[in-house]
């Protein structure tokens, strides 16, 4: 049933990956970290970028990804909207 | 006969009915909004559409009472088909948007949209050249049976009768009766005095089924 509820728990993981590594990380360890493909990983990417739970920043002409406030709050909120995804069923 | 009762009823669950669907819609908002989840899009939209459809629906009552209840006489001839119309479109939509939140997974956005809008603007098209609501009636009662049997095959991996299904055929189920029962002069007439207490005996279960619903979501979404 859950490509969308797994593709919310993706995403959950890769906002919870850079939020652990204080809330700035470069795009080559988080790939890394993310453990999926870098296809699999672009698609995701472009995503959360065009959901506005991420921005990219730049500091001394290194591209770094960070979380928004938006991206704070899904992180937050994760657990009670699959939760209700999963009741409702969704 | 016209009894002031029946306008005040109508009005109390109207009301009601429509506030429980906003805030339904409303409380999702932020849960679409940060994960843009097709399901919950569906879902929210359904009761946004059902909601809707109660106004429509007390409004196409009123335009039926109008002709017996008031020394006035709103001209049924020129708005009943167009509330029928309206009544037609809308609710069809929502009670398909409420069967695509359990089975969007299995079907492209797009053949869904496409079955979903063509069914509603054929059917609320045909409902207002024979100017009967009834037609709605029918044709959704047979949506209806479509749905149950496409969340039980191709929904969710929960095929069981679960409660969340129970409280989805419960709410599409109470939409039909409450549709069936705005002409006071319509078929269910043949109850008598009754009748007025059965609308109101559905109208209770309806209101219940939405605060179930509103209630179950508050609990996940404060």
């Amino acid at each position: 049933m859950n490509k969308k509820r797994d593709r919310l728990a993706v995403i959950y993981d890769i906002l919870d990956i850079i939020r652990q590594h204080h809330n700035s990380m470069k795009l080559t360890p988080l790939l890394r970290s993310a453990n999926l493909s870098s296809n699999s990983f672009s698609d995701y990417y472009s995503e959360l970028i065009s959901k506005e739970l991420v921005k990219e920043i730049v500091d001394d002409g290194h591209k770094y990804v960070t979380l928004t406030d938006k991206g704070f709050k899904y992180l937050e909120k994760y657990k009670l909207i699959s939760g209700f995804i999963e009741e409702f069923e969704l | 006969m016209f009894e002031p009762a029946i306008i005040i009823t109508e009005i109390a669950f109207t009301l009601i009915a429509t506030i429980l669907c906003f805030l339904i819609f409303f409380k999702t908002k932020e849960s679409y909004n940060l994960t843009k989840h097709d399901g919950i899009r569906y879902f929210r939209d359904a009761f946004l559409l059902f909601g809707i459809s109660y106004i429509l629906r007390f409004i196409l009552e009123l335009i039926f009472i109008s002709g017996v209840a008031f020394d006035f006489i709103i001209p049924r001839e020129m708005f009943g088909p167009l509330f029928i119309l309206g009544v037609g479109y809308v609710s069809t939509v929502g009670l398909w948007y409420l069967i695509f939140s359990s089975i969007w997974k299995s079907f492209s956005r797009k053949s869904l949209m496409i079955v979903g809008h063509s069914t509603a603007l054929v059917l609320s098209l045909i409902s207002f050249f024979l100017h009967s609501h009834l037609i709605i009636l029918y044709v959704q009662f047979i949506l209806l049976i479509i749905g149950i049997v496409l969340i039980f095959t191709t929904g969710t991996k929960n095929k069981k009768l679960s409660q969340t299904k129970i409280l989805y055929i419960l709410t599409a189920f109470l939409w039909l009766i409450n549709l069936f029962v705005i002409d006071k002069n319509g078929p269910h007439r043949m109850f008598g005095a009754w009748g007025i207490w059965i609308d109101t005996f559905f109208q209770i279960i309806s209101i219940i089924v939405l605060f179930i619903i509103y209630h179950k979501i508050l609990h996940w979404l404060k």
